[in-house]
C-alpha cells in the first residue's frame, strides 16, 4: 500500500503541494484529477524521489520512503511514466526497454521473458524495436514509455498523463492497455485531464486544485459529483 | 605518392590521439553539459606520470602506463566528485569557471613538481621499419594499434554491458536514467574515471613522438573542442571520426600548405564544417 500523509511540498517560496494525502491500495487504479499546475505531477516527482518534501511522510507498505534516492525508489517497486516520456531518444526502442529493466539487470533470462510480455501487449514496439526511440509518433513513444515502465515489473507505476497530445482512438486503446496492466497485478497511480476516460477504469480519485486535494472518493461518487463534472468531464 | 601514404600514416597517429582524448571529453560533455577545460590538464598529467615512472623510477614502459591511468582515472573522478559535483545545482558558467581554475590549478602544480623544462620520455619502440617507401617507427605503429584498439573496447562496453548503456542514457535523458533505477552518481563516476584514462593513455602513447612540458594538454584540448563540435556534442562516433579528420588534414596540410600553418588548419576546418552543417555532423546520430 502507498500512503501519503501531510505531504507539503516547495519550489522555493512556492507551495506546490499542501498537506495532501491520498492512499492506493494494492490492485487499484486510483486516478489524479486537476488542472495543469494543480500539483498532480509534483505528487509524481515527489514520490519517484526527483523533489524532497518539506514535511509529510511517502510510506510504502508500512516503511517511510521520503526522501530516498530516485534509483532506490525504483528498486522498492516504485516506477513513474513521466509526463514528456523521459525516453533515450537516439536509443533503439528495444535498448531502451532493456534499460527500463536495469535494477533487473543480473537476471538476463527474466528480462527477455518481461521484455517479450511488453512486445505482447504494444506488439508495435515489436516491429519498430530496431528504430530510434525519436523517430516514433506521440502515440508509440507513450506505448514505449509504459513498456519501459513495466519491464522493472513494478509494483506501483506511476502515469503521468499518458493520453496527452494523442488521437482519440489512440487515448481509448491506451486507457484499455492500462486496464490490462492493471489486472495483471500492477497497481496504477494515474494522473489525467481526460477525467470521463480516467474515471471509467479508475477505483477512486483525487481531485487537486492549486496543490490541495479538493475532493475525493470512489469513481461513481466523482463521475456523480456536480462539480467535478462541471470542471473536468464537461457534462 | 610516397610522401602522401606516409602523410596519411602520420594523420592516422595524429588522429588516433586526438580521437582518445575527443572521446574522454564528449562523454563527460554528456554529464556536465559543457565542455571540461580542465581535461587537457588530465591529459598533460597523464604524460608526466608515465614519464616519471619510466625515468625516475626505471619501471617498464606499459606498467607506466597502466599507473598513469589509474592515477589520471582517480585523480578525473575526485574532479567530479570536489569540483563538479558540489556545483551541480549551479549555472554552466560556473561549471566552466570552476573547469577552467582548475586546468590552471592543475597545470601551476605540474610546473612546481617538475618544472617548466621540455623534457622527452625515451621509448623502448624507437625501431624504424621500412615498408615499401614508407618509414614508419614501431613507436608510432603502436599509437595506432592500441588507440583503435582501447576505442573497439570502449564501444563493447558502451553498446554491450548495462554499465555502459547507463552512461549513454544518463547523456540523452537525466531524469529518464534516474526514472529507470539509474544511480546517476555512480554513472557521473564511472565517466569521469574513464575520460581520464581515455586522457592518460592518449597523453602515454603519443609522448614519446613529441615532448611532455606543463602546456602541452592546451593545443591538444583546443583540438578536441574542435572535434566535438564537428562531430556533434557528445557523439561518440562523431568525436572518433572528427578526431582522424583533424589528423589527415593536419599532416596533409603541413606537407603541402606549410607546417608552420598546421595548428590553424583545425580552426579553419571548424569554421567551414560549421558554415555548412552547424549542429556538427553527427549532432543527432548518438551512438
Amino acid at each position: 500500500m502507498l500512503k501519503l500523509v501531510n505531504l507539503t511540498v516547495k519550489y522555493g517560496n512556492f507551495e506546490a503541494l499542501h498537506r495532501v494525502n491520498l492512499e492506493v491500495d494494492h490492485g487499484e487504479i486510483v486516478v489524479l484529477l486537476g488542472a495543469n499546475g494543480a500539483g498532480k505531477s509534483t505528487t509524481f516527482q515527489t514520490i519517484s524521489g526527483l523533489n524532497k518534501p518539506v514535511s509529510g511522510h511517502i510510506m510504502l507498505n508500512g516503511q517511510s520512503i521520503a526522501g530516498k534516492s530516485p534509483d532506490k525508489i525504483v528498486k522498492m517497486g516504485i516506477v513513474q511514466c513521466a509526463e514528456d516520456r523521459k525516453l533515450f531518444q537516439q536509443m533503439t526502442v528495444q535498448e531502451n526497454l532493456m534499460l527500463g529493466g536495469y535494477v533487473h539487470r543480473g537476471k538476463k533470462s527474466r528480462l527477455r521473458a518481461t521484455l517479450q510480455e511488453v512486445f505482447e501487449l504494444f506488439p508495435i514496439l515489436y516491429e519498430k524495436r530496431s528504430n530510434p526511440a525519436g523517430s516514433l509518433s506521440g502515440g508509440q513513444q507513450q506505448m514505449l514509455a509504459i513498456g519501459r515502465a513495466l519491464m522493472a515489473k513494478p509494483e506501483f507505476m506511476l502515469l503521468d498523463e499518458p493520453s496527452i497530445g494523442l488521437a482519440p482512438l489512440i487515448v481509448e486503446q491506451m486507457f484499455k492497455s492500462i486496464q490490462q496492466i492493471n489486472q495483471e497485478g500492477t497497481t496504477i497511480l494515474l494522473a489525467e485531464q481526460n477525467a470521463n476516460a480516467a474515471l471509467s477504469i479508475a477505483d477512486k480519485g483525487y481531485v487537486y486544485e492549486s496543490g490541495k486535494v479538493v475532493v475525493q472518493g470512489s469513481a461513481e461518487e466523482l463521475l456523480a459529483n456536480e462539480e467535478v463534472r462541471k470542471a473536468y468531464v464537461g457534462a | 605518392m610516397d610522401i602522401f601514404i606516409q602523410q596519411l600514416f602520420n594523420g592516422l597517429t595524429i588522429g588516433s590521439v586526438y580521437s582518445l582524448v575527443a572521446l574522454g571529453l564528449t562523454l563527460v560533455y554528456g554529464i556536465l553539459h559543457i565542455p571540461n577545460f580542465a581535461h587537457g590538464a588530465l591529459y598533460m598529467l597523464g604524460g608526466y606520470v608515465t614519464l616519471t615512472m619510466m625515468v625516475y623510477l626505471g619501471v617498464n614502459y606499459w606498467i607506466s602506463i597502466l599507473i598513469s591511468i589509474i592515477t589520471i582515472g582517480i585523480l578525473s573522478v575526485l574532479m567530479d566528485r570536489l569540483v563538479f559535483h558540489p556545483l551541480r545545482k549551479s549555472t554552466p558558467i560556473q561549471h566552466k569557471v570552476a573547469a577552467i581554475g582548475m586546468l590552471l590549478f592543475l597545470e601551476a602544480l605540474a610546473q612546481l613538481i617538475w618544472g617548466a623544462d621540455y623534457r622527452q620520455m625515451p621509448t623502448p619502440y624507437g625501431q624504424v621499419i621500412q615498408f615499401a617507401d614508407v618509414t614508419l617507427t614501431v613507436q608510432r605503429l603502436i599509437i595506432v594499434v592500441a588507440a583503435i584498439a582501447v576505442m573497439i573496447l570502449l564501444y563493447l562496453f558502451l553498446k554491450k554491458t548495462f554499465m555502459g548503456a547507463s552512461i549513454l542514457a544518463m547523456a540523452q535523458n537525466r531524469e529518464g536514467a534516474s526514472l529507470v533505477g539509474i544511480n546517476t552518481n555512480k554513472v557521473a563516476v564511472i565517466t569521469f574515471f574513464i575520460a581520464g584514462t581515455l586522457a592518460a593513455i592518449g597523453a602515454s602513447l603519443t609522448s614519446p613522438i613529441n615532448l611532455v612540458f606543463p602546456g602541452m594538454g592546451h593545443l591538444v584540448i583546443l583540438k578536441a573542442f574542435v572535434i566535438i563540435i564537428i562531430g556533434g556534442m557528445g557523439s561518440i562516433p562523431g568525436a572518433i571520426l572528427g578526431g582522424y579528420i583533424l589528423g589527415f588534414s593536419e599532416s596533409i596540410g603541413a606537407t603541402y600548405i606549410s607546417s608552420d600553418y598546421k595548428d590553424i588548419i583545425a580552426f579553419v576546418l571548424l569554421i567551414v564544417i560549421l558554415s555548412i552543417k552547424p549542429q556538427g555532423i553527427f549532432a543527432k546520430g548518438g551512438v
